[in-house]
Formats: structure tokens, sequence, C-alpha cells
């Protein structure tokens, strides 16, 4: 780090184009502006904002998100197993469970926090990182008021019009599932390398909340039916900053952090 | 999973490659790449998350095959781990009718299939189906060239017609089978059952496995013949001299298979299927068609009759469909002529029908297929998801909750960038060495590396690293991190039988770790009064007052661990309860540079936050300034002589402040000098030089009382 400018001279006249003398701030993790921007898009749609442990058990974290014991489908999740059946959570979507089970509808909330996975790093893949899970909840909640939501999310975060695209997916906890496309950044929908050409990105997952998760946390799905997504808040920093390598963000280099 | 395009051409008329795997990607799977036949697969055993390579410039000629890379779904194994699955996707959306084609099987009417091979089941829960049929006289030698083409194609090798027919069937109709050879199993007797502990199997790929209890084997009277669903055995194996095969199709239990195939780290594409079901009605098919296919190409006498182990026969299930409901949750108005279409399309039969009520009866194949929502899913996807509108939900006007943790996160964060500190977010785990030094981590059964075996404890390991990274580019660093730690509980009960029971496991005030947020901030050099300021501001603009510094006295026992450095440390504490620690890290624990840390306990710290403040009437009155210095021993400390001036002082000093310590040249041995501002000021009048001065010398008093104190006049 250089020492700042000292500045000492006589007389009236100043030279205008000496660089002023900055004041020492310091400067936040890309991740907690995300965090925000996304917090405060969602806060004014009515969402508010909830949190919960990163220590789960097998019940909040797999079962009561209809992902049974011995099945296939939780082989989508690598885990990190603690002692005494507790792991750390693999999503945020334990909070829904959590949060149904203290709550009555109708309620749209989002989660953001700190989860983790059982995989090898790369410039894409962490051992922990950030998601933010959303869950609305209501008489009528639909998949077409879904679109509506996140195609707001997305042109208020990108600062442009931004649209989505649903294609089929499974999930375990939503019924029907989709995956979430969003319009190319770099190309706005062309088509370019970073979308193989097909001018959509892969961003996230999502759907209906199904009958036996909203059973799971106390709630009648004869009566109320809604719907469910979960975002990667890193990505989401990777795609508004250019970051190219998800590592940086848990590196500590201040020669990243200062550029924030 | 690979398919084969000109394979499914055979089903059903299909776009070109390229159409066809947009199509597919948008109604059912993701198309992860298309290549040409005959060139090197692509690997990418990553997630689906990883990047999608497709060939640009694909050109496509009639007569040469195509490989489509399709992720089928995990729910979807039962249906579409074969090419007429995939077949009758496209069926549906591309609105055509799927056609496979007729077979006909001729059997020998003299020879019965229960003369040749009789099948013992031990367990009907672990094997749900066990179809068995014979073919005498076969004439085992390489399979035609068309069956090696397709075999190549979707990634399998070509071993002999017997083999190679059971694997074609697997790829078409997605029924795993298996041949062996019959004049080799003692007493022509199958027997599915358990096997025993510390029994043995040689696997056709002359692998040795030692099997158990929770695995499911094929054996005859004497020992295993293969291991059920995940691999055959060479004992049975099916060679040149083959005359006789018996060919199994069965239906084993998923899970059995799954728990198999991970004890024995034995994955293959039977077992791939069994995991994720299979329909019991399929082997029938299955093993029909593998029997036509070896009589075309391996000659040999089909004998008459199935031998059939299936004691619980699979119905097709009935759901009731409610065409409002399908609107009202895909938000989304689809003519009920094409919902009908589609339902069809794919196989699912209407069997009743009274208006808004569709009464859907559900092909045995599709197992994934339970609730009126998973038609929904059917229905929608088909027609197309991205033919939903965008429409805000009409709500009441509930405001959003204010979470007033995240608000004081948010305000702590700013003001420590305000003060010059960088935020860094590092892993929430440490290593081996460090969890030496940083007691009480919690060990993670399954961890990445042993730089990531313990949950951590605390913030700072992590914060030294990051100095010990950066110190390459910055001779100064201030950098803080808020962020969750764990950490062992020593009190911990279990959770009794009956507490987990109820299903919500152990509860939260039980639970054997701790998890807590904490603030951990850390200044570079000789900077304990300057990081000592900065928690100081910390609280104050929290609202936060009452804070009080105390010396940290740890018991012998402690301090030979501690991280601090044991004259430079101190207690966080704010109306007597301690909430942090801050101090010089022990050169012991870090060399590479001095630093201070400040350790705060975050969730004790945003329960005395508060947003209430009040403003002090400014004195209309004239404030007056007098210093002060003061000699006084080495071992005095300031709050002591602070707490002197304002007690003698009384109500019209209205404020202290300390400008210079100073000890050495031109001081007496021993000692220091304090130099104080004191700031006189009244409320209700201007105060006269005379008062002040009695005030003053009333101080200086005070002082002196103490004979080791000198006032410096």
């Amino acid at each position: 780090m250089r020492k700042p400018l000292k500045i000492k001279t006589k007389g009236d006249k100043i030279d205008v184009t000496v660089p002023g003398e900055k004041p020492t701030v310091g400067h936040l993790h890309p991740l907690t502006l995300v965090k925000r921007k996304v917090e405060e898009i969602f806060q004014a749609m009515g969402f508010s904002v909830i949190e919960g442990p990163e220590i789960e058990n097998e019940w909040y974290n797999f079962d009561a998100l209809n992902i049974p014991k011995d099945h296939p489908a939780r082989d989508m999740w690598d885990t990190f197993y603690l002692k005494n059946g507790l792991l750390l959570r693999t999503h945020t979507s334990p909070v829904q469970i959590r949060y149904m089970e203290k709550n009555n509808p109708p309620f749209r909330i989002i989660v953001p926090g700190r989860i983790f996975r059982h995989e090898a790093t790369d410039a894409s893949h962490e051992t922990n990182f950030y998601q933010v899970e959303g869950l609305m909840v209501g008489k009528d909640v639909s998949a077409a008021n879904f679109k509506a939501i996140i195609d707001e999310f997305l042109s208020r975060f990108f600062g442009k019009q931004v649209k989505s695209r649903l294609r089929p997916s499974f999930f375990p906890f939503t019924e029907p599932s989709f995956e979430v496309d969003m319009t190319c950044l770099v190309c706005n929908g062309k088509g370019c390398s970073t979308c193989s050409r097909t001018g959509w990105i892969e961003l996230m997952g999502a759907g209906m909340v199904h009958p036996n998760v909203l059973k799971a946390g106390g709630i009648n799905p004869k009566n109320w039916q809604g719907f469910a997504f979960g975002i990667g808040m890193d990505r989401l920093a990777m795609m508004k900053y250019k970051i190219n390598d998800i590592r940086l963000f848990y590196s500590g280099d201040l020669r990243f952090l200062e550029q924030f | 999973m690979v398919f084969s395009y000109n394979w499914l051409k055979e089903y059903i008329k299909l776009p070109k490659p390229e159409k066809l795997a947009e199509l597919l990607t948008m109604h059912a799977f993701e198309v992860e790449e298309i290549k040409k036949a005959g060139k090197p697969p692509h690997h990418n055993k990553g997630k689906r998350r990883g990047a999608k390579k497709t060939e640009s410039a694909l050109v496509w000629r009639e007569g040469k095959d195509y490989v489509l890379d399709i992720d089928v779904l995990p729910n979807r194994g039962p249906d579409c781990f074969s090419h007429i699955g995939i077949a009758r996707e496209c069926a549906a959306f591309t609105n055509s009718r799927l056609q496979i084609p007729k077979f006909k099987l001729k059997e020998d009417k003299n020879l019965k299939t229960k003369d040749f091979v009789t099948v013992e089941v031990k367990n009907k829960n672990d094997c749900l189906r066990y179809t068995a049929r014979v073919i005498a006289n076969v004439k085992v030698g390489p399979s035609p060239k068309w069956i090696q083409e397709r075999l190549k194609v979707c990634g399998l090798r070509p071993i002999n017609n017997i083999v190679d027919a059971t694997n074609y069937v697997m790829l078409e109709t997605g029924q795993p089978l298996h041949a062996f050879d019959l004049d080799k199993i003692s007493n022509k007797k199958i027997i599915v059952r358990r096997a025993k502990n510390r029994e043995k199997i040689i696997t056709l790929d002359n692998k040795r496995y030692n099997l158990d209890k929770d695995i499911l084997a094929i054996a005859d009277v004497k020992s295993p013949l293969a291991v059920a669903g995940i691999k055959g055995g060479k004992k049975a194996e099916i060679d040149k001299k083959t005359k006789t095969i018996v060919l199994e199709s069965a239906n084993f239990d998923s899970r059995i298979v799954r728990k198999g195939s991970k004890k024995l780290g034995l994955k293959t594409d039977a077992s791939w299927r069994f995991e994720h079901r299979i329909d019991s009605s399929l082997t029938e098919t299955g093993i029909n068609r593998a029997a036509e296919i070896i009589q075309n190409i391996a000659k040999g006498k089909i004998t008459s009759g199935l031998v059939d182990f299936y004691p619980k026969k699979v119905l097709p299930k009935k759901i009731k469909l409610d065409y409002r409901y399908l609107t009202k949750l895909l938000g989304l108005k689809i003519e009920k002529k094409d919902v009908k279409q589609i339902l069809k399309r794919l196989g699912f039969k209407i069997i009743k029908e009274e208006h808004p009520i569709l009464i859907v009866e559900i092909p045995t194949f599709r197992l994934d297929i339970s609730l009126p929502e998973d038609l929904i899913e059917e229905i929608g996807r088909i027609y197309g998801f991205q033919r939903i509108p965008a429409a805000f939900p009409i709500v009441s006007l509930i405001p959003p909750k204010r979470n007033f943790e995240i608000f004081w996160e948010d305000i702590t964060k700013n003001i420590l960038k305000e003060s010059g500190f960088t935020e860094v977010y590092n892993y929430s785990f440490i290593g081996e060495k460090e969890s030496e030094v940083f007691k009480g981590a919690v060990e993670v059964e399954n961890p990445m590396s042993v730089e990531q075996k313990y949950l951590r404890p605390s913030l700072i390991p992590n914060l030294l690293k990051n100095v010990i990274d950066n110190f390459r580019y910055f001779n100064e660093i201030k950098i803080f991190e808020l962020g969750k730690i764990f950490i062992k509980k020593q009190d911990y009960n279990p959770p009794t039988a009956s507490s987990r029971a109820k299903g919500a496991g152990p509860s939260r005030n039980k639970k054997q770790i701790e998890e807590k947020r904490m603030l951990a901030g850390l200044i570079t050099g000789d900077a304990f009064y300057q990081a000592k300021g900065v928690v100081d501001s910390l609280l104050n603009k929290l609202g936060i007052s009452n804070v009080w510094y105390d010396e940290y006295k740890p018991t012998p026992e402690q301090s030979k661990i501690s991280i601090w450095h044991k004259e430079r440390c101190a207690e966080i504490k704010v109306d007597g309860q301690e909430i942090g620690f801050l101090g010089e890290i022990s050169s012991g624990i870090f060399k590479k540079t001095k630093v201070v840390i400040f350790d705060i306990d975050f969730e004790k710290l945003i329960k005395l936050c508060s947003e209430e403040h009040e403003y002090q009437p400014i004195s209309q009155y004239p404030a007056a300034i007098r210093d002060l210095a003061v000699l006084v021993p080495l071992d005095v400390k300031v709050v002591d002589v602070l707490n002197k001036i304002n007690v003698a002082g009384g109500a019209l000093v209205r404020d202290v402040d300390l400008f210079d310590i100073y000890e050495g040249e031109g001081i007496v041995q021993g000692k220091k000098n304090l130099a104080f501002h004191i700031i006189y000021q009244a409320e209700d009048r201007t105060l006269k030089s005379k008062e002040i001065d009695k005030i003053h010398q009333k101080i200086i008093k005070i002082l002196e009382e103490n004979p080791e104190w000198e006032v410096r006049k």
C-alpha cells in the first residue's frame, strides 16, 4: 500500500489536476453487495427475509423436502456429514419447512444463506457458497406469478430488460419443477459462445411447492399452493461483475476484494 | 445417457438432430451433446450445471447415425433409460404416432421351460419379479453388424450374440437381462437369496468380490452365479461351447441394488437402472423380445412358457385430474382437446370424463406419476412451459417483516467499512493443524481434504491465513469477517429414541453443536489502541453504552494454550457481560507479524444494539478547557486517574480527554506522564474563571493525595 500524498504549497493558486486526498475506507464483499441488492428487490415486492441454521438434520434437509432415505434423488446433493445424524445444509430449502411450521399462509419469503456441497472445487464449484431461496404460498399462487416475479427480479438486478424461460426439470420438493434460463447478458439473447449460441443462460431451479412439502410444513395442500425457487448467489455475483472463478470469493485476496 | 438418433427414428418420425435436441430440452430433458457416431465420447462427468457443448456446424446426412447425450431426469429412469421411452416423449411433443414393431415368439411346444429350470425366491421384498426363459441348442458366436453398431453407438462393447441381444433389449426397453449357461448351474435351480457373510464371487470381468448379507445374490444350490441386478459371475458365463441358456429378466428392489452397488463400489448399466426402479410388467416384454432376437441371430429353440415369480402384480393407478386446478396451478389455460391429446401421446388413458374432472389411468411404466400435480407437470411441459405468461400475483398488501439481525449486520458492516476495513468471506472449515490451537472444533465425517477437516470454531485462524496470503502485496492489512462458527458442546446428551421419533430431530436448545455468528476484525502492526478505538466507535454507533475493557486473567492452564499475548489483551464487556476479546495474537502461534484482533459474539451484540438515541441539549454557555499533566507510576491505569478527576470535578466537568502518554527521556524512571484536557461547562450559566480554578485545584489536590502521583505545574 502506498503512502497518501502530502501536499504543501504557497499562494492561492492551486493545481486542479493534482490527485485528491482520498479518505481511507474499506470495502464490502461482493457477495454482501449482491445479497443486499437481492433483499432490496424482493422486499420491495413484499417478501420477508428469513434465515436459518447452517447445521441441519436429515429431516429438514431431506425427508421433509420429499427426498426419502435410500432414494437416488439424494445423490443430487453431495453432502458433508457430521456425527449424530447432523449435516451441513446442502441448500437453504430446510428453512422453508422451519418457516411453514411457525407461520400460516399466505406468505412470501426469501432465505439467503451459506450452503455446503461435498464437491471437488474448480472455477465454478466450491465446498461452501451462497444461495437465496424464495417461497410464496397463497390461495392461487401460480407458475405464471412466479414468472412475473422472477422476470422483475432479474430486470432490476441486472439493470436491464431480462427475460426468463422455463424448462422441465426434476426436484423432489416441487411439482411441476422448472429449470429457469435467462437471456444471455453477453449477447442479449442473440447467441454467442458464452451461451453456446442458444441465447439463454441456465440460472436456477424452481417449481410449484410439492404437496408433501406443504404437508411436512403443516400446511394443507388442498387449500394452499405456491412456488419456490433457489438461486446461486455466487453465480449472480459472477454474472453481474463478470467474475470467472468462484474461488475468488473465499480467497480473502485483497487485490480482488478492494475492487468492490 | 447416450441414445442413437437412428434407433429412435425407427419408432417415430423425427426432426433433424439439432432441432430434436432443442425440442427435447424444452419439453423433456436437456440434451448435453449431439455428435456424429463413431467419434470418441466426450467425457462429461460433471453435474448438470457444467457448460454444455454442442458441435456448432452439424451437417446432418441421411444414413449416418448421431449420438444424443440426454440428461434423463432421475425420476424418469423407469421409462426413459430406454430408446422406446425417449421415442414416446418425442411422440408427445411432436404430436405424432409412436410405432413399436410387433414381434412374434416361436415357442417349441415340445419343450417346457419348467422342465429345464426352477426358480426359488427367498424374499419377495428383495425381488419383486423374476422371469426366466430357456433357449436350447443355441450357437454362440459374434452378433450381426446391425446389433454391434447400435451397441457401439451407445457405448457398449459387443461380446457375443447372446450377451449382445440382452444388452440390446436393455437399451431398447430399459429392462436389464442376464443370460446364464444352464449346464453350469447345479441342479438346474436358480435361487434368489441374500449372500452369506464372507461369501465370494468372481464376476465376468474376473474381479473378486466379497459379499455379505446386505447384498442380493443369484445362486445355484452351491454358490453365487451373479450379484443380483449388478453383475454376472464367471461361474455360469456364456462361452463358445454354451448350448442351453437361461434368460433372466427380473425386478430387484431398488434399495438393495443401490446399497449393494455402493458397498461393492460397482456401478453398471443394470444397477443404474434398478436403482431408479423399473416397471415390474416390463420383465415379460423384455425377456420375450430377447428370446426372439436370440432365436433369430443364434438359432436355438425357445422352450414354451415362462417361469415367472410374480407375487404382487402391479396395476395401473388412476388419478383424478381437475381441469380447473390445472389452470390455477400453471396460471395458463390449455384447451381441453390439447390436454387429452398430450395425455394420449404419453400413453395415459382417459377412462372417464365429467367436466371439469378427468379420470386418467397411468400406465405401469410411469412409476413417477402418482398425484394430480404430476399429471399437470406432464401436460404443462409437453404443451410448453415457455408458453406460461408472466402475471403478477394479486395479494393482500402485507408488508414484509423487518429482519433485525440482518439490519444490524448491515449497519455493523457499514461502520467497519467506513473505518477502513475490508470484508472477507472465509471457508467454514479449518485444518487439522489449526484445530490443535483452536479447540472444540467439530469434525466433519467426510471432509474434502485435511485442510477442511473441521468446522471453524473461531473466525481467527482463517483471518490469520488471510494475512499470510496478502502480506506479499500489502504491508498494512485491515480486514473483518461476520460469519457462523461451530463449537462442540461438552454437556450434550444425545436425543432419546422417543424424542427422535417425533420427527423433528434434536430440538434447537439440545443441539450438541453450538452454531453462532461472530464478528472478528484484524489489524496488522502494533495496533491495540487503534483496534480498541474501532470497537469503541462501533459499539457507540450501535447504540451500546457502558462498555468496559477488563484485563484478561486466564487460569495457568488456559494461558498455556491461549492464542492471545497475555499482557496485551482484554475482555470486552457491556454491562458487566463479556461479549468478546480484543488483543494482540501471541507470537507463539503467529510469527509473521504483529496482529491485533477483536473477536465479538455477534449474537450477544445484537441483543444489546439499540436504535434509540436521545438528543442532548447543547449548552448555550461557553466551555473552558484547562490542561492537566500528572506523573504516575507505570502500572497505574488511566481509568483510575480519569475516575478521580471525574469524581473530584463533579457535574461541571463535562469531559476529560487524554491527549498524551509519555514515558522515557526527561521523565523519572518508573513513571509516566499523562496529559489531559479537562472541559468545564455549565448548562445554566457562564462559568467564572475563579469557579473553574477552584474545581481544578480540587482535582489536583485529590490526585496528589496519592504520594506517588505528582501533578506537574
